[in-house]
C-alpha cells in the first residue's frame, strides 16, 4: 500500500465518525433530562464507533482512572450519567456523520447489523460456556467492532474497495484476500489501526487484529478472538446483515475444539440472538 | 503540625441570617496548614474572610503563597474567588488545581470566567496576583517540605475530587460533595428496561467503587465529609442528588478507622437550631460504639490531625 493511503487512512481515523443509524436516537436520549441509565446504555451499546469512542474517552489520559474501564455499565456508574451522556453527544455530533458516499462499497444496514449480531453471539456463546459474566461485555464489544477497519478503507479508498469487493464476489474469495491483493492492506490491519487509535489494545484489539488470521494468533485473548471468529462464522451461515463477504472461509477445526463447542450450537443461539437483536431495533425504530 | 480551618460549611448557596449564626452561612472553604504551608480547599464565599484575615496576619511576614484545591467547579464552590483580597496584591502566589469534566472549558476559564466585565468590575488579565491553573485527575502529587495530596473521584453530577492530605505521618481528607455509588441499572426483571447483564455488572461496579472510596479514607486522622441530607431525606427524594446522608457518613468513616470525623456542606435550609439538635442525636446514636469523634462543622472550628 502507498504511503499517501496509509496516510490518508490515518487522518480519517482520527476524525472518525459515527453511524448515522443511531446517531439520532444518541442525541434524542442524550438530550432528554428524563433519560435512565438503562436507555443511555442501551443507545451507545448499538453503536459500534461510538462504544469505541466513549471507552477511548474514559481510558484516556483525560480521566487518569486507574484500571481500564472495558463496559459501559461501569462507565455510567463511576462517571456519572453527565459525563458519559457528554461524552456520547460530544462523540456523536461533533464528528462529521458518515455520508452515503463513505459507504459505496458496502451497505450501511447491512454492515450495521452485521456487527451487532457478531457481538451479540459472541456474547452468547461466552455466556453458554459459562465464561464469567464479568467479561461477557469485552466479548460484545470485540465483536461488534471486529469489522471496524472498513469503514476508514471504505470512506478514503471507495474505488478500490468497490473493485476489491466485486474481485471477491467473482473469484469467490473472502474480501480480506481481494483487500490484500487490491489495496496492500486488509480491514483487520486498518481495524487494528483504529484499535491503536482508540487504546483497545487486548482482547478488543486482538479480536480486530486477529479475527482472520485467528490460526497465527499466540496473545493471551485467544478466548475472545477465537469467540468473535465463530460469531462472524454464525452471522454469515445465519445470513444476518452483510458487510461485503460472500465467501468466508471455512473456519478451521481448532475454534470449535478450543472453544468445546459443536456445530448444532448455532441452532441453539439463533433465536436469543434474533430476539436482541429485534430489541435493538425496535429500540432504534428502524426495519 | 497538620491542621485544618473552617471557613465556610454550607452547600448549595450562602445563606446568612439569624438561624445560620452558630455554624455559619458561608459556602465551601477550607485553610488547611502544614507548619509554615498553606493549602485551601476550595474558593466558595468563605474565601472572602479568609482573605482578609490572611491580609491581616500572613501578609505581615510577606506575600501571601498557597496551594489552592477546587474539589469541583459547581457555583457554591468557586464564587468566593472575586472577593479573595490576595488575588489583588502584588506578589501573591496561587497555584490553582481542581477536575474539569468532559467539555471545552479549562479550569482557568471555568473559575476565571466571574472576572470579566459582565460579572465583576475587575477583569481576570488585571490580577495582580501569579496565578497558575492545572487540571487534575486521579493523582498524587508531592507538594514539597514533607506535604502530598492524593485524590480520588468522588460520586456527584459533574467530576468532583477527593483530597488526601499526608504530612508527618499525618492525614486530613475531604470527601465532599459525595453521594455513595449505586447502582443506576433495575434489577427487578419485571422492569421493562431489566437487563441481567447491567443489572449485574451495575451492583458490581457500585461495591468495588464504595470500596475504594473507604480505602481512601482508611485511618484517616481527620474527615471531612458530605453530610446535607438525614437518611430519611436522602431516601425520600435526594437519591442522585450526588449528596450523602449523615448515617452514611458516620458509618463508612467508623469503617474505615477514621478518628475525627467531620460532618459538612450543611444544607442551606439548616438551622442552627436543627444541626444542634442533629450534632446531639448522632453522637447519642454511636455513642460508645466507636472510637472515632465526630463533629459538626462550623466557622472557625480548627481541628489538628
Amino acid at each position: 500500500m502507498s504511503e499517501d493511503a496509509e496516510r490518508k487512512i490515518q487522518a480519517y481515523i482520527k476524525n472518525m465518525p459515527s453511524l448515522p443509524t443511531t446517531v439520532a436516537k444518541v442525541l434524542e436520549v442524550c438530550n432528554n433530562p428524563k433519560t435512565s441509565p438503562a436507555d443511555l446504555n442501551q443507545v451507545i451499546s448499538l453503536d459500534p464507533v461510538l462504544v469505541g469512542r466513549v471507552l477511548k474517552l474514559i481510558n484516556s489520559a483525560y480521566y487518569g482512572l486507574g484500571q481500564q474501564v472495558t463496559s459501559l455499565v461501569r462507565a455510567i456508574i463511576m462517571l456519572g450519567i453527565n459525563t458519559v451522556k457528554n461524552l456520547a453527544l460530544s462523540s456523536a455530533v461533533l464528528r462529521n456523520l458518515t455520508s452515503k458516499k463513505d459507504f459505496q462499497a458496502l451497505d450501511m444496514d447491512g454492515f450495521w447489523r452485521h456487527s451487532l449480531c457478531v457481538g451479540v453471539a459472541a456474547k452468547v456463546l461466552a455466556k453458554k460456556r459459562g465464561v464469567d459474566p464479568k467479561q461477557a461485555e469485552e466479548y460484545f464489544t470485540a465483536g461488534l467492532l471486529h469489522d471496524i477497519g472498513k469503514i476508514p478503507i471504505n470512506a478514503v479508498l471507495s474505488k478500490e474497495y468497490v473493485m476489491a469487493v466485486s474481485i471477491s464476489d467473482r473469484e469467490r474469495i473472502s474480501l480480506h484476500r481481494a483487500e490484500d491483493r487490491i489495496i496492500g492492506m486488509n480491514h483487520a490491519a486498518a481495524g487494528f489501526m483504529i484499535a491503536k487509535a482508540w487504546k483497545l489494545e487486548g482482547a478488543v484489539g486482538d479480536a480486530i487484529a486477529y479475527h482472520h488470521s485467528y490460526m497465527e494468533y499466540t496473545g493471551p485473548h485467544k478466548d475472545v478472538v477465537y469467540s468473535v471468529v465463530l460469531a462472524n462464522r454464525f452471522a454469515s451461515v445465519m445470513e444476518i446483515g452483510f458487510s461485503g463477504n460472500r465467501y468466508p472461509e471455512k473456519i478451521d477445526n481448532a475454534v470449535w475444539e478450543y472453544l468445546g463447542l459443536e456445530r448444532d450450537v448455532f441452532d441453539e443461539i439463533e433465536a436469543v440472538v434474533n430476539q436482541e437483536i429485534e430489541k435493538a431495533k425496535i429500540f432504534l425504530k428502524i426495519d | 503540625m497538620l491542621s485544618v480551618r473552617i471557613w465556610g460549611d454550607r452547600g448549595s448557596i450562602p445563606c446568612p441570617g439569624p438561624a445560620t449564626v452558630k455554624f455559619g452561612g458561608n459556602t465551601s472553604c477550607l485553610e488547611i496548614r502544614a507548619d509554615d504551608r498553606l493549602v485551601i480547599v476550595d474558593l466558595g464565599t468563605g474565601v472572602k474572610p479568609l482573605g482578609d484575615w490572611l491580609m491581616g496576619n500572613d501578609f505581615k511576614k510577606g506575600p501571601i503563597d498557597a496551594d489552592v484545591f477546587i474539589t469541583h467547579t459547581h457555583w457554591d464552590h468557586i464564587m468566593g474567588f472575586p472577593m479573595f483580597t490576595p488575588i489583588f496584591i502584588p506578589g501573591t502566589k496561587l497555584r490553582i488545581r481542581g477536575p474539569v469534566s468532559y467539555e471545552d472549558e479549562t479550569l482557568e476559564s471555568i473559575i476565571g470566567a466571574q472576572l470579566s466585565y459582565r460579572y465583576w468590575p475587575v477583569r481576570q488579565s488585571e490580577l495582580a496576583a501569579d496565578i497558575t491553573y492545572d487540571q487534575l485527575k486521579e493523582t498524587q502529587l508531592d507538594l514539597g517540605d514533607g506535604l502530598t495530596v492524593r485524590t480520588k473521584y468522588l460520586n456527584h453530577p459533574i467530576l468532583c475530587l477527593g483530597y488526601r492530605f499526608e504530612y508527618q505521618g499525618k492525614s486530613i481528607v475531604t470527601a465532599y460533595d459525595n453521594e455513595p455509588f449505586r447502582n443506576v441499572f433495575p434489577t427487578d426483571p419485571k422492569d421493562p428496561s431489566y437487563d441481567e447483564d447491567a443489572a449485574r455488572e451495575g451492583e458490581l461496579a457500585a461495591r468495588e467503587e464504595n470500596e475504594k472510596i473507604l480505602r481512601f479514607f482508611k485511618d484517616a486522622d481527620v474527615l471531612i465529609h458530605d453530610t446535607q441530607y438525614t437518611k430519611k431525606e436522602y431516601e425520600a427524594g435526594k437519591l442522585g442528588w450526588g449528596h450523602s446522608s449523615y448515617e452514611h457518613a458516620i458509618n463508612s468513616a467508623h469503617k474505615a478507622g477514621v478518628k475525627k470525623l467531620v460532618l459538612f456542606h450543611h444544607d442551606p435550609n439548616r438551622t442552627d437550631e436543627q444541626l444542634e439538635q442533629l450534632e446531639a442525636e448522632y453522637k447519642h446514636r454511636i455513642a460508645g460504639k466507636t472510637e472515632m469523634q465526630v463533629m459538626m462543622a462550623r466557622e472557625g472550628l480548627v481541628i489538628s490531625a
